[in-house]
């Protein structure tokens, strides 16, 4: 592969946000390295459409936000988990799964 | 909306903003300093990564424009849609611009008249003051809250609870002011008038205390604007000009506010006078001075201080009022009562209300007829709005399949119920601009019909900001009214089903149709019903009459008085003027009377009877004087005893006995069953008068105040030397108008500085005073008739709309053997059913508002059941029509074409 890292695809930034804060409440920045963890730095989130995803995803009443000390010490926007947005994540989850499930089901046609 | 609200919180908005991103900022920079880079190197490479400028701008977008963009969207989507369909939106924006307009139409009458608070200084603390135990002494009823002088005297020293009083009195006066004599209307009022109303000047002063201080103290008038403006063409050096009230020369010394047009909706006085100056006003009776005594003449408007309710200021004036009534007592010419009446005087109170639209008769006579008009056009605008949302509903059947694939494409049923709401929005917006258009016009139409010289001043056509708001409103309830139950549709049927079904059968809906049509019935009918009444009422007071023949009969007025004749040469005039009427050759007959009939005034009072016992009539009876050949002049018939001769007239003091003559409604409630003639009367209940007039004849009843008015009246004989004014009854050979000129020439001749009052033809006179009825039942019926039209065409709509979803079904019957007949049954049965549930459902609102109507019909009650039975089978007969049109189609359909439809 000459490129280890391509883009987030359309759409699936917000399911990983709503994934992550269903751990434990973060802030953005810690979201932002959270994915960066756990995507093995295989996907590239541009750092600049974070912060419009969480405050779309709060507006749509999925997320809640709280400004509460950071282990730094200094004040951080906190975000969590609705309930609206656990089930949201359900959803997203499961249609992600017939997605990928039935794209593949095509590959393995193809190979067949 | 929500932008708005959004730009409020903007600020503490952004400051989060701000918070949020630097801290990102701050972590990203230490995290990448920590990891060998230098911090310079560092934050340049943190800021290229953020775009912090292109974020905040992408958040904002976020919460800012959202809603407002999708909304925007929504209506554009709408306006394309509705340009593909001009039927269908011709159609809408039609019905909710009637509604709209009509509504904005009474509305502004509504809020004219009665709603609208006076041009001055805080007029929430007026307050009105009514006073009702004089009535206890001198048995005089129906005083439009008249007050004594001393009273606002009295109560201007109260001032720890009132912060100023004012009284006034609505008067006419003959000013002149270079050329010929004017009949105008004034306002005389208290020195306090324009000071505690907080209204200032536009030239000049204003009438002060000083003005008022003492009886002539003050020569002055101010002048009305408008007056100023028509009169004197607004000449800036009207201050210090003299005029003439009456003959007696008065200064102007200033011109009101503009847009102050005294405390009473319907009069514009073209000038304000101090009280002290009654005498010159003509209001002088030469038996009491009205500033010192207890003659009512005036209202009483008070300002509460701060803080102070009508109720607190009415039970803090009591104990001075209680010693203010002990006082009165002990005056000279208090009568003298019995201990009990006494005791009930004493206990009167004084009742303050609150006042903030002033003091208004029009008010009180359009009180009535215009809510109900207001709550008539209420109703058709809810009729409209069902229509629009039948129509929706059939538009949404017709769109089914869209809405079906945007559901599936994943559109979320709050969107798509919100595009709907968006639909109706837009229509209900659109129609209210073109209602609100055409409201200036409805406006003056409406205006037409109320008595000229009463509203034509005084009520505007103009739009205003609070008519506009109004309107507003109203289309945005429509919009909703009529939007909300497309928008519940579509949240409430499954997706599966509406993409299943077919095209020409659509989604559901029938239910909420039918119900829809249902509401629609029932409020055509009311709506009818009530035209039915107004126009029964009409016609029949104008079947009835006035009692006389009014063809080619003319009448005309003079007040002398007012322009300074003493009641001598006033009377002397009066009969000087009825003998040169007579001999004109172009009167067949002529007559004079003491006051006019059919102008809403009347003098009365009680009467006592000596039979073989002495009576006082319980009720109030209208008087009249009248000349000899009055009532052949009128054509009022004789039906006993005789008419007034010459010889009748006796002048005050002479001793013997006078005459009278009554009519038929006084004999049968005061003489029945004896011989009326011979039995002696007098005006007056107390126990000092002596009957003395004897009765001469008896007459048939004719309407004094109005068509209405059937009232036991008495007749005395005029040219008794205390004439002081008369109306003169003509009935000319041709046509009325043209004897007009020539009469007046004979004023002319006589006085040319005394102003003619209303010179018109009974016919005329009849018509004016029917302006209320008229109104009510040239509106109610023209609502009734478009109540009815928007009901059919619902009717119609929702009819063909079952028929075209059975259309199948009853092809199948067809082929297998159904009649026409049968088909046309089966379809009629829905439409039936309807009908039939509107009728249910009218018939008890209608019992319940009639009790609210009944004061304004006459000769008709408001449940009369021809009227129920007519309306109601003229309503179903057209929905009968508007169903048999479909109903018919479908039954002559062929089988084979119904089952190839699909």
């Amino acid at each position: 592969m000459p490129s280890p890292r391509f883009p987030i695809p359309q759409g699936t930034l917000d399911m990983l946000i709503l994934q992550i804060l269903s751990l434990e409440p973060a802030h953005g920045y810690g979201i932002a390295q959270r994915l960066e963890q756990i995507s093995r730095s295989v996907v590239q989130v541009n750092q600049g459409s974070l912060y419009p995803a969480l405050h779309r995803l709060e507006q749509k009443g999925w997320l809640r936000a709280e400004w509460k000390q950071s282990e730094t010490g200094r004040e951080a926007k906190f975000y969590s988990l609705t309930r609206a947005g656990r089930r949201q994540l359900a959803v997203e989850k499961e249609s992600w799964a017939r997605l990928s499930g039935a794209v593949n089901l095509i590959f393995e046609e193809g190979n067949g | 909306m929500i932008r708005l609200f959004n730009w409020f919180r903007r600020r503490s908005l952004e400051r989060g903003i701000d918070r949020e991103l630097q801290y990102h900022f701050d972590r990203r920079v230490a995290d990448l300093s920590a990891s060998g880079i230098p911090e310079a190197e560092a934050r340049r490479r943190v800021a290229v990564e953020l775009g912090l400028a292109r974020v905040r701008e992408e958040i904002r977008d976020v919460w800012l424009t959202r809603w407002f963009r999708d909304f925007l969207y929504d209506l554009r989507f709408s306006a394309r849609s509705f340009l593909r369909s001009p039927g269908f939106t011709a159609a809408t924006l039609l019905s909710l611009a009637l509604g709209i307009g009509a509504t904005t139409a009474i509305y502004s009458l509504v809020d004219q008249v009665i709603l609208h608070a006076l041009p001055v200084r805080d007029p929430e603390r007026l307050v009105l003051v009514d006073w009702n135990g004089d009535d206890l002494i001198t048995y005089a009823t129906g005083s439009i809250n008249l007050m004594p002088y001393p009273l606002c005297r009295g109560l201007q020293q109260q001032t720890q609870l009132l912060d100023g009083v004012l009284c006034r009195a609505e008067i006419e006066v003959n000013l002149t002011a270079g050329g010929d004599p004017r009949h105008v209307a004034a306002e005389i009022v208290s020195g306090s008038y324009f000071s505690v109303l907080g209204v200032g000047t536009a030239l000049g002063r204003v009438i002060e205390p000083e003005d008022d201080a003492a009886p002539a103290a003050g020569p002055v008038v101010v002048l009305s604007y408008d007056f100023w403006q028509a009169q004197f063409g607004g000449a800036a050096d009207i201050v210090g000009r003299k005029v003439l009230i009456g003959n007696h020369p008065m200064t102007v010394v200033g011109v009101a506010a503009a847009g102050f047009r005294g405390v009473d909706v319907g009069a514009v006085p073209a000038l304000w006078m101090p009280t002290s100056m009654y005498a010159d006003a003509n209001l002088d009776t030469g038996d009491e001075d009205l500033l010192t005594g207890h003659t009512r003449w005036l209202q009483i408007l008070a300002r509460l201080r701060p803080g102070v309710s009508a109720a607190q200021a009415q039970a803090g004036l009591q104990p001075w009022f209680k010693a203010w009534l002990e006082d009165s007592t002990r005056r000279a010419g208090f009568p003298r009562i019995s201990a009990d009446h006494r005791r009930e005087y004493l206990a009167t109170t004084l009742e303050l209300t609150l006042a903030p639209q002033g003091h208004s008769p029009l008010r009180r006579s359009l009180f009535q007829p215009l809510w109900l008009l207001f709550a008539a056009t209420g109703v058709l605008l809810g009729l409209a709005c069902l229509n629009v949302a039948g129509l929706f509903l059939a538009r949404g059947s017709a769109r089914g399949r869209e809405i079906g694939t945007r559901l599936a494409l994943g559109a979320s049923r709050g969107r798509i119920g919100r595009q709907l709401l968006a639909d109706s929005l837009l229509l209900a917006l659109a129609g209210g601009v073109l209602g609100a258009a055409v409201a200036p016009l409805a406006i003056r139409g409406l205006i037409a019909f109320l008595p000229q010289d009463l509203a034509a001043n005084a009520l505007s056509g103009a739009l205003s900001f609070r008519l506009l708001t109004f309107a507003f409103f109203a289309s945005l309830a429509a919009g909703l009214l009529s939007g909300l139950a497309p928008a519940l549709r579509t949240g409430g049927d499954s997706l599966v089903r509406s993409t299943r079904e077919r095209a020409g059968t659509g989604f559901g809906g029938v239910r909420l149709r039918k119900c829809i049509v249902t509401l629609q019935v029932a409020f055509a009918l009311i709506l009818l019903i009530g035209a039915v009444l107004f126009l029964r009422t009409l016609t029949s007071l104008l079947a009835k009459g006035p009692g006389f023949d009014t063809s080619g009969l003319l009448f005309f007025a003079i007040a002398p008085l007012e322009n300074g004749y003493s009641n001598v040469d006033a009377s002397r005039l009066v009969r000087r003027l009825d003998e040169q009427v007579r001999a004109l050759p172009l009167a067949s007959s002529s007559a004079a009377a003491r006051f006019a009939f059919l102008t809403g005034g009347a003098w009365s009072n009680k009467v006592t009877m000596q039979t073989d016992h002495r009576t006082v009539s319980d009720g109030i009876i209208n008087f009249n004087a009248v000349s000899p050949g009055f009532f052949s002049t009128l054509g009022v018939r004789v039906l006993a005893g005789r008419d007034f001769d010459q010889s009748d007239s006796h002048p005050p003091g002479e001793i013997g006995p006078r005459s009278a003559i009554v009519n038929q409604a006084f004999v049968k409630r005061y003489l029945a069953g004896r011989d009326p003639l011979g039995v002696l009367i007098a005006r007056g209940g107390s126990s000092d008068v002596k009957p003395n007039c004897r009765i001469v004849g008896v007459v048939s009843d004719m309407s004094y105040r109005g068509l209405r008015d059937n009232s036991e009246q008495v007749f005395f004989p005029l040219f008794e030397h205390d004439d002081t004014g008369a109306t003169f009854y003509i009935r000319v050979r041709g046509a009325p108008e043209q004897a007009i000129p020539s009469i007046r020439r004979l004023v002319r001749q006589d006085d040319p500085r005394l102003p003619i009052l209303w010179f018109r033809t009974l016919d005329d006179q009849v018509n004016r005073s029917l302006y209320t009825e008229r109104m009510l039942a040239a509106l109610s019926g023209s609502f009734g008739a478009l109540a009815l039209l928007l009901s059919l065409i619902g009717l119609y709509g929702v009819m063909s709309f079952v028929v075209t979803r059975r259309t199948r079904e009853i092809g199948i019957r067809l082929a297998l053997g159904a009649t026409r007949v049968s088909a046309l049954r089966l379809v009629l049965r829905d439409a039936v059913t309807m009908i039939a549930a509107g009728v249910a459902l009218a018939l008890p609102c209608i019992a319940a508002l009639g009790k609210l109507i009944q004061s304004q019909l006459f000769g008709v009650t408001a449940t009369d059941p021809a009227t129920l039975a007519g309306a109601a089978v003229v309503l179903a007969a057209g929905a009968l029509a508007a169903a048999f049109i479909p109903a018919w189609r479908v039954s002559n359909v062929s089988p084979t074409d119904a089952l190839r439809l699909e």
